[in-house]
């Protein structure tokens, strides 16, 4: 059963209170980022329970989950790398870097590893142009990538799941 | 050397957190405002000094408060636009990393001046760790008075809430901004009515860019008139540049608006020239939905006048010969790069952005990117070229947000500039596919004729 951890359920009421009156749907965007911090994904029932706790509709979470790219609707990998691809960081070899991900991990952009560890993304400007080629890991950017520094990623993430 | 009013103390050590910044100098315009000044005054003092919003479009901020509806009982926002997304701009990202602080003082005293009592920031989803580093700002700026209750006993009450987007580049066209805040799909909204008279949940609301917000603590602190003193003509203060691309020195600058393109990449103060030695060959220089520019229009208008680095001069010619200042990603490419390919990356990013509710841009930023990708690929026809010329062209001011002159522009720019390069895409496909068109012409001197 989907259920916030004490933690989250406290969030969640701060957030609430940040909107006028019977605007608690607004609080939709920001709670279903502590969902999938909490689930790494946002299954149909995951945001049917986000819908309960606002007292809004299903549908009106799926629109919006359905709506921005950085919601899970599948599962991911434990770690996900999200290569930009768009412009500046492609004339700084963001390419090269995509392809490289893709051949050491043996997956292709939006598949994830047989061992659940990795998912591989290109993605859209991530507004990090001037340090580029980058990514997003998690909460962090990893940028001014090279090959050797995607290998040292690569190393300690799976240092870190063992 | 030009003067710096935002990023001056952005390398102070400890400059992030409450202590360092009021040692040194913060929150004194907190304090002129609330004790001296009544909220119009300080709405006349941005007014005064011109500001122009940091964000893109570069509307007088000053007007744009003036704008806000004042109903009686009806509480008004602000709400900080910090989803920096336009593709080349990362300099919102700079100032809230390095200098929060500077960005809370201007909320308090923008907020004080249009009467909102709760304001927002809305920032981009993949910012995570930048809302961790606002959420202290806010926390030890309400720890130390300036936010809370009573404000240095003013009467006026103030708080601020940060709230993350989750991947949307439209959420930085203020109607889908506020739609997102409302817990909705980033589908922007018909104006009128504007936000300044309704906005978020249906009240009066203003939506400014992060620099533009920073911007009103040093012409609080010096006055609309001083500031109105640095820069040229309607391009008044100061400018951040976030410039990356093929140069030595990518970054976030800030400029006084008074020196030239040229001097700007090739300063050792700025972008410090042309990466590995290689020459200039175009430009994008207000993120990526302005128009690109080949070397030779970019460092010298159509009329033979040296460009310079202000919204007058970008826009000098209009579109035909000129571009923008918009957001101020500056994109410089080298002679190895390719026009084709890079326009392409960028068709899709307005593809894969499109929010979808208008028919021209759902469907004219799919053709453009299939159209763009078949050119680069070697298996383009001649009559592509007019065919993505026809579909920009259909696109362009017939949508209900910006979004589709976006997506427009730098397909029209592309072709406008250099046609020849993808004419020699489709005579040349195979080659095409194993070395770049190069710099040709573009950096030669332009024969420039007299008025």
């Amino acid at each position: 059963m989907v259920q916030f951890s004490q933690e989250n359920l406290q969030k969640v009421d701060k957030i609430i209170a940040r909107y006028p009156e019977g605007r608690q749907k607004s609080a939709l965007i920001p709670l279903l980022h502590l969902a999938q911090e909490q689930y790494g994904w946002l299954s149909v029932e995951t945001m049917d329970y986000v819908a309960s706790l606002l007292n809004i509709e299903p549908i009106e979470v799926y629109e919006v989950a359905s709506f921005y790219s950085m919601y899970n609707l599948k599962p991911v990998g434990k770690y996900m790398f999200e290569v930009c691809q768009t412009g500046p960081c492609m004339i700084n070899g963001s390419d090269d870097i995509i392809e490289y991900i893709g051949e050491k991990l043996n997956i292709k952009p939006g598949e994830t590893t047989a061992d659940g560890l990795f998912t591989l993304k290109a993605v859209e400007c991530l507004g990090a142009c001037g340090y580029a080629p980058m990514m997003q890991m998690g909460k962090f950017y990893k940028e001014h990538l090279t090959k050797e520094k995607v290998d040292a990623i690569i190393e300690e993430c799976r240092a870190k799941a063992n | 050397m030009g003067r710096k009013l935002l990023l001056e103390k952005a390398h102070v050590e400890g400059i992030r957190y409450f202590d360092t910044y009021r040692r040194e100098g913060g929150y004194r315009s907190v304090e002129k405002a609330l004790k001296t000044m009544g909220p119009d005054d300080v709405t006349e003092e941005v007014k005064k000094s011109g500001l122009r919003g940091r964000g893109g479009a570069g509307f007088p901020t000053g007007m744009k408060w003036s704008f806000l509806a004042k109903p009686e009982g009806v509480p008004r926002h602000l709400v900080v636009n910090a989803d920096e997304s336009e593709p080349g701009t990362f300099k919102d990202r700079y100032l809230m990393e390095f200098i929060p602080h500077l960005l809370i003082e201007g909320i308090i005293v923008a907020s004080y001046a249009l009467g909102s009592n709760t304001s927002f920031i809305y920032i981009r989803g993949e910012y995570a760790w930048i809302v961790d580093i606002l959420e202290q700002a806010i926390q030890e700026a309400h720890n130390n008075g300036f936010l809370g209750k009573n404000i240095l006993g003013s009467g006026f009450d103030c708080d601020i809430h940060v709230q993350r987007g989750a991947g949307a580049y439209i959420c930085g066209e203020e109607t889908a901004l506020l739609e997102s805040l409302e817990g909705k799909r980033g589908n922007p909204r018909i104006k009128p009515p504007f936000p300044a008279v309704k906005g978020a949940w249906d009240r009066p609301t203003v939506v400014n860019n992060v620099e533009s917000i920073a911007a009103v603590v040093p012409i609080i602190n010096e006055g609309g008139e001083e500031y109105a003193k640095i820069g040229v003509g309607k391009s008044t203060g100061t400018k951040l540049i976030s410039a990356c691309g093929n140069i030595n020195k990518p970054g976030v600058y800030e400029i006084d608006m008074t020196i030239s393109v040229e001097e700007f990449i090739y300063s050792d103060e700025w972008c410090g020239g042309i990466a590995k030695g290689k020459r200039l060959k175009a430009c994008i220089p207000g993120g990526s939905s302005v128009p690109i520019l080949p070397a030779n229009l970019l460092l010298k208008t159509a009329k033979g006048e040296q460009r310079m680095m202000n919204y007058e001069s970008l826009a000098d010619g209009g579109f035909q010969t000129g571009t923008m200042m918009g957001s101020g990603g500056f994109i410089v490419f080298d002679e190895d790069q390719c026009i084709v390919k890079h326009t392409y990356t960028l068709a899709r990013f307005y593809r894969h952005e499109s929010c979808g509710q208008c028919s021209p841009c759902r469907e004219g930023t799919g053709w453009m990117e299939k159209l763009l990708l078949r050119l680069d690929k070697g298996q383009g026809k001649m009559s592509d070229i007019d065919l993505l010329w026809d579909i920009q062209s259909k696109i362009e001011g017939n949508t209900i947000c910006p979004l589709g002159d976006a997506a427009a522009w730098p397909v029209a720019a592309a072709i406008r500039h250099f046609r020849d390069e993808f004419e020699w895409h489709i005579t040349n496909a195979a080659e095409a596919q194993v070395r770049n068109f190069g710099l040709a012409h573009y950096a030669d001197a332009r024969e420039v004729v007299p008025a």
